[in-house]
């Protein structure tokens, strides 16, 4: 299993130098129907009749299949505006799988579906890290929280995508900042150590920032591309979990320095944000995995 | 909390999506737990219990414990300028604007004098109770978008008011989110929204800005009611609306023993009487902080008895009852000088502000459908009224 990345000819390459990439899991667009992780000799054995059943149907849609539409529908309203457009999503397909059944069986399935995906990446047991970042891709996206840890233990911008829980064909990408990162400055870190977040913690969520930074650029230059109404395509939200309000004034203006005008705002408080999340059905959920340590299950 | 009988969680089924970037699967360590900064927290075992500390010292609490009144920002705060900046120039100019007056704080509006009066409250039950979560929680809900937020957020400070929770929906409905947030009111100039909202089952209110504004009191929490279409349904206004005052009587005098259907603001009086409820256990029922009072057109000896007995199945009381029979309540009114009034009419919600009490409009029930304002006349020239 060569840990390469395949151009998809079949789509229109994109100048990967200007595009947003961004790489996600083939797990998160697809029901992989168990062949999502790299499988032994047994599994094979038990996968196989399936297998050979299914050989040539496409996959079924996924849990964040609503969000691969979103990214289509942006681009190509971005096209059609401006056909020379190169401030486009360029995605890459990921898959941990690499045995020649499942990949043609992805590839099939994204011709199947006419999915607007530039490349293929299936990396087997390989680090999957060191591709992406010689690539270029500023953001990494899976469904799963652990696939999103790893990618940030290994120094990749990554962050997780949204179980929808309807699926939705139209309305627009919806990108959510968990912004309690952005507001800190020196003096204002202060009120998270009252919380109690640990040391190590405080310096993941001060190192969160600088990361979020170009993804957050791109999304502030899609979005004004589009114009007051744009929400409708691209809509940015920023939430904050448990910062006071004058972190979430820090938050804003931050978002706006780096050209990054957010339409809608949150400030929780301490209240649990599923309720809200369920109503606001976000793609994006960008919050470099913060909120994982801080909710117990029964607070959900 | 959560007692509106109207009110859904119908967001814990999706809520219950665990991999939602809500696990607890914690970040670098998974037995890592909060060290509380107040000793007097003990961490429950086996479960990392949320700190709720957020400024100085003061927490807030989880919506479903708390008393969560929604507020929307024409209401908190005096927005006429900027509210004609949109209507004229557009929705460019008017962020715009905002943001080139971003350290400009609004003036108050016709909300205002209500939200300081439960952080009143609330100051006081931290005192009696400062472990309970029984408190009233504030939320700013606007559908501004988020570029207005510095500007309110700044305002807030301005006025020093204990807000921590927003919710800026950048145009979409705020509805959902009031769901969301266990909303027992929501305060809003938007009278669409309003009505949405009750249809949601939330306590909800249209707020206007009176012309004048009487001095409310700044240690006492008065709310006052109208009956029928407010805290109780509209059926007997019904009766009222298509066979006059007689057939009223007479219904309500046949069915004197059976229950009103309640209504909109049934389950924020409750909220109020729990709260209420806290201050006696303490010794404090004569001059609890927090006053209610029904204002009905009802009148004592008649129709009035089928409302007290309705109150009082349902273990409800106002601290005072007004059956005016009929008359005007404007007057009476300005004699209570409540933080709100709700009441389903316009006209007496017109009337109430002309002689500067706060009132808010319930645009629940029959009434709807035979609204009569008070005449322009009347209102363009107050110092030459009665």
């Amino acid at each position: 299993m060569d840990g390469k990345i395949v151009l998809n000819a079949r789509v229109q390459k994109k100048d990967s130098s200007q595009a947003v990439v961004i790489a996600v899991t083939s797990s998160s667009i697809f029901d992989l129907e168990g062949w999502q992780k790299t499988v032994t000799e047994e599994d094979k054995q038990e996968l196989q009749p399936h297998s050979a059943a299914n050989e040539n149907k496409p996959f079924k849609m996924g849990a964040a299949f609503p969000f691969i539409m979103a990214v289509q529908r942006v681009n190509e309203k971005l096209l059609e505006m401006n056909p020379e457009e190169t401030l486009l999503f360029d995605v890459i397909l990921l898959s941990k799988n690499g045995s020649p059944e499942i990949r043609s069986r992805v590839e099939d399935s994204v011709v199947h579906y006419g999915l607007d995906i530039g490349r293929f990446y299936f990396s087997g047991d390989d680090d999957f890290a060191e591709p992406l970042r010689s690539n270029n891709v500023k953001l990494f996206l899976s469904t799963d929280a652990d696939d999103v840890c790893k990618a940030l233990e290994r120094g990749v911008p990554a962050a997780q995508l949204y179980q929808q829980c309807v699926q939705e064909t139209a309305g627009p990408l919806r990108v959510l900042f968990a912004g309690d990162a952005l507001g800190l400055s020196d003096d204002t870190e202060h009120p998270l150590r009252e919380q109690g977040f640990s040391e190590a913690q405080l310096q993941s969520i001060a190192a969160a920032k600088g990361a979020m930074k170009e993804f957050a650029t791109c999304m502030g230059e899609m979005r004004r591309r589009f114009g007051r109404d744009g929400s409708s395509l691209l809509c940015t939200c920023l939430m904050m979990a448990w910062s006071p309000r004058d972190v979430c004034v820090g938050a804003l203006k931050t978002l706006r320095g780096w050209g990054l005008e957010v339409d809608e705002a949150f400030c929780l408080a301490g209240a649990p944000r599923s309720p809200i999340l369920a109503h606001l059905q976000p793609h994006i959920l960008y919050d470099h995995g913060l909120q994982n340590a801080r909710n117990s299950p029964a607070q959900c | 909390m959560d007692l509106n009988p109207g009110q859904d969680t119908g967001a814990t089924a999706a809520a219950t999506n665990a991999t939602n970037g809500d696990s607890d699967r914690s970040w670098q360590d998974p037995n890592d737990t909060y060290h509380h900064t107040s000793p007097s927290k003990k961490p429950k075992p086996g479960m990392v219990r949320r700190s709720r500390k957020v400024e100085g010292g003061i927490f807030f609490p989880k919506p479903e414990n708390a008393v969560t009144i929604a507020v929307s920002s024409r209401v908190l705060f005096r927005t006429e300028t900027e509210q004609k900046v949109y209507k004229q120039r557009g929705i460019e100019e008017y962020l715009k604007y905002q943001v080139e007056h971003e350290n400009e704080p609004f003036a108050p509006g016709p909300a205002f004098p209500f939200v300081k009066a439960l952080e009143t409250v609330n100051a006081q039950l931290r005192e009696l109770y400062p472990e309970s979560e029984e408190l009233f929680d504030i939320v700013l809900v606007t559908y501004n978008h988020a570029h207005v937020g510095v500007r309110l957020i700044n305002t807030i400070n301005y006025h020093n008011l204990f807000i921590e929770r927003f919710c800026m929906t950048g145009g979409s409905s705020p509805i959902g989110y009031l769901k969301a947030y266990h909303t027992n009111l929501y305060l809003s100039a938007d009278s669409e929204k309003v009505r949405e909202a009750l249809e949601e089952g939330i306590a909800a209110a249209t707020m206007f800005m009176p012309e004048k504004q009487t001095e409310v009191s700044e240690t006492q929490l008065r709310v006052a009611f109208d009956g029928d279409a407010v805290l109780f349904s509209d059926e007997s206004e019904r009766i009222f609306k298509a066979h006059g005052l007689d057939k009223f009587f007479e219904h309500e005098m046949e069915h004197e023993n059976m229950l009103l259907d309640h209504g909109p603001l049934k389950g924020f009086l409750e909220s109020l009487g729990k709260l209420q409820k806290k201050f006696y256990a303490k010794g404090q029922r004569l001059n609890c902080p927090i006053r209610t009072y029904l204002v009905t057109a009802r009148s004592a000896a008649s129709s009035g008895i089928r409302a007290l007995k309705t109150l009082r199945a349902w273990g409800l009381e106002t601290d005072e009852a007004l059956f005016l029979a009929g008359a005007p309540k404007g007057p009476m009114l300005e004699k209570i000088r409540p933080h709100i009034y709700f009441d389903d009419q316009m006209f007496h919600v017109e009337g109430a502000a002309e002689m500067g009490t706060i009132a808010a409009h319930v645009p629940y029930g029959v009434a709807q459908k035979y609204q009569h304002h008070k005449k322009p006349a009347e209102k363009k020239e107050p110092s030459t009224s009665k």
